[in-house]
């Protein structure tokens, strides 16, 4: 139960972590997220199965052209919506469900669709086994996560990302262009999100249908940690993740999922910002 | 030159004019195609490959001259509306819209297939009844005899080819085979979260119960869920010998591929959708090797000793390629042969007349022979006299073994790896 629940937090964390990044920078709350991760996995799926390239290459080509795309969202579309909330959403939203349908209609159905295993076979851990692609998954979260802290502190675009992440009007009086690290943000929070893909979806098979549960555990993530904050995406991962297994062991797995919904409406209903959110806390503290 | 230009030119009219008819008077003349619609859910695998089967049978049928009805011999012709069924989160009352467009938009003669959900077919029923709409559909709802035999004059139009209870019916047959062989009487199940499968899931407990099994655990996971592992450590722990799964979402890959990396010590038999096909194996390896998958009718996998269910595999092997599902295409295909047959023998496509000639169906198709009790066909064990359903077991080198019945049943029940 220890085991797998952290390990289910750790596939959790990898679905939000892109989510998080690019609403914790531009404010944009990416719904195309689901859509890109699942056209992150076809498109590796394609380059491997159908092209024959090598598998590493596969990955490298999908996670480039899906971050290109993200840059495209923004700079062709939301670049005309920046402010309006609701639209910024509609219109991701719209993106995303295009890109899933899309990919329904050219074909995308059936069982056949999936990322073969890195390496086959389990471990024990604790006196449990576990496939080594889990594990895998463990190292790539623990790997991205320590990537993505030392980008945005130790390099000049990462400081960029904090500084319009802070306030954005007072990085443009140094100089700093809002909208290119908005673009920055949505083309890197693509690609993290493509490479939770291409970790994740060998344990399954690659569905459309996928792609609007994965939307819907990042923003259930995102709104239980807070949307903006990666320390709070972290935590909400591994509580959702405990919490999953805690219930399909002692209480019934059919509510796995509901719990993890319920537990988003708890956290909305008593701290609107999430538990490590600061967008609307002084807002609540009034 | 120019008389003779001008006599040329007539000649050759008139060879263009008499030619198509002196072909149409030696053919019966084709009056208005007969009009099959198929309201499903298509962007699903099952209802996508049934679509095809139907275009198959329909394209065998019209090549063969078309239908006789009377005096007239008619064409084929298939209509097909997207329910959306099958989809997520999609209403009952968009999928009855659908079905309506179809009736008034297509004016189809005759539905078969139907919608995929047992709630929409059970709410598409008095859709039928109001336009005297005969159809032929398949989603597996026990609820459909009940809700036939509440009314049989209301819904006399409605006639069905599957139900959950059969399955139940097969699976409980399949334990006793494995009880037999092997001495299990400790199972797990494991089912989705969904009405047709909790039925299955829900008959295959109280018959165990009723057996003498000791039923070790019993879980239900929302579709789409992704992990699996509790399930595992459970029937693990507990010395389960046998899970039963009752799966159609693709996720369901991910709970053999844990079966295998957990090293669970019980066989695997049931039903999972994602390793229906014969693709299963290239998808995932040796990891399904010794599932025992129940595939719901015959001829959705072929028989070596019955030779309708390899005919029609094959024929849509050779015109679609192969086929990746477990149920509905090959009683789809048919469906349409039944149907014309009703045709022909009414000589009429009058709704009434066509519902009591489908009552006195007596077919021999690809999924067994077909009759037809209570507006439900009549299942069992022989292909030679009703229609079947198959397990069969995933054996070394991607090999579909046909296990059960023992009327097509092509080799013994081998214990997977984890067991041995």
């Amino acid at each position: 139960m220890l085991v797998y629940g952290f390990i289910n937090g750790t596939i959790y964390a990898l679905i939000a972590l892109g989510f998080s990044i690019t609403f914790g920078v531009s404010r944009v709350a990416n719904f195309a997220h689901g859509g890109l991760y699942i056209l992150g996995g076809a498109l590796t799926w394609y380059s491997l199965v159908k092209l024959g390239l090598p598998y590493f290459l596969s990955a490298i080509l999908a996670v480039v052209a899906v971050g290109f795309l993200g840059a495209l969202i923004y700079r062709v579309l939301l670049i005309r919506l920046r402010g309006l909330e609701l639209s910024e959403v509609i219109t991701t939203f719209a993106v995303g469900i295009v890109i899933l349908e899309l990919l329904r209609s050219m074909g995308l159905m059936g069982y056949e669709y999936r990322l073969p295993l890195f390496v086959e076979g389990s471990v024990d851990i604790f006196g449990v086994p576990v496939g080594i692609q889990r594990i895998i998954i463990v190292v790539v979260g623990a790997a991205l996560l320590l990537a993505l802290y030392l980008f945005v502190h130790h390099t000049k675009v990462g400081l960029a990302f904090r500084g319009v992440a802070q306030e954005e009007h007072t990085a443009l009086s140094v100089g700093i262009n809002p909208d290119r690290v908005s673009l920055l943000s949505l083309s890197i929070g693509s690609m993290i999100c493509v490479i939770s893909a291409v970790f994740i979806l060998p344990l399954g098979t690659i569905s459309v249908d996928d792609g609007y549960d994965v939307l819907i555990k990042a923003l259930a993530v995102c709104i239980i940690g807070g949307l903006e904050s990666t320390i709070g995406v972290i935590a909400a991962s591994f509580i959702i993740g405990y919490i999953e297994v805690l219930t399909a062991t002692y209480i019934s797995s059919s509510y796995t999922m509901v719990v993890a919904l319920a537990s988003m409406l708890f956290i909305l209903l008593v701290k609107p910002s999430g538990l490590f959110g600061k967008s609307k806390e002084i807002e609540e503290r009034v | 030159m120019s008389t003779f230009f001008i006599r040329i030119t007539v000649f050759v009219l008139a060879v263009f004019l008499l030619v198509p008819a002196m072909s149409n008077a030696a053919s019966p003349a084709k009056g208005e195609p007969i009009i099959i619609g198929m309201p499903s859910s298509l962007k699903s695998l099952e209802a996508s490959e049934a679509l095809k089967a139907i275009k198959l049978a329909a394209e065998e049928i019209n090549a063969k001259g078309g239908v006789k009805v009377g005096n007239a011999v008619r064409l084929l012709k298939v209509e097909e509306m997207e329910t959306r069924d099958m989809e997520p989160g999609v209403p009952i009352s968009d999928a009855l819209l659908a079905i309506e467009k179809l009736f008034l938009e297509k004016k189809p003669h005759a539905v078969v297939l139907g919608p995929s959900r047992s709630e929409v077919l059970l709410a598409a029923m008095d859709l039928y009844a109001q336009y005297k709409m005969v159809s032929i559909n398949v989603a597996m709802t026990p609820k459909f005899i009940e809700k036939y035999t509440q009314n049989p004059e209301k819904y006399k139009y409605c006639f069905r080819m599957g139900d959950a209870r059969y399955v139940v019916g097969y699976l409980t047959k399949v334990m006793e085979k494995l009880k037999q062989d092997f001495g299990f009487t400790k199972v797990y199940i494991v089912v989705q979260d969904v009405l047709w499968s909790t039925a299955i899931g829900d008959g295959m407990k109280g018959w165990f119960e009723k057996n003498k099994w000791e039923v070790k655990g019993y879980d239900k996971y929302p579709t789409g869920a992704s992990d699996f592992s509790s399930t595992m450590m459970k029937a693990k722990q507990s010395g389960a010998q046998v899970i039963v799964p009752i799966f159609d979402m693709h996720n369901s890959g991910i709970l053999v591929q844990q079966w295998k990396e957990m090293k669970v010590p019980a066989i695997m038999a049931g039903f999972i959708s994602p390793l229906m096909g014969s693709k299963a194996w290239t998808t995932f390896g040796d990891k399904i090797e010794g599932i025992i998958n129940v595939v719901f009718q015959a001829g959705n996998i072929p028989l070596k000793k019955y030779e309708p269910s390899t005919k029609f595999y094959e024929a849509y092997k050779k015109r679609w390629g192969e086929q990746q599902s477990g149920h509905m295409p090959s009683e789809a295909y048919d469906s349409v042969y039944l149907l014309v047959q009703a045709i022909e023998r009414a000589g009429s496509l009058d709704p009434d007349k066509l519902v009591k000639e489908l009552e006195k169906t007596d077919f021999v198709g690809s999924i067994g022979r077909i009759k037809f009790k209570d507006h439900q066909f009549i299942f069992g064990d022989d292909p030679k006299t009703s229609a079947i359903a198959v397990a069969y077991q995933w054996k070394k080198g991607g090999r579909r073994v046909p296990v059960f019945p023992n009327s097509i049943a092509e080799e013994r029940i081998d214990k997977p790896s984890s067991m041995k």
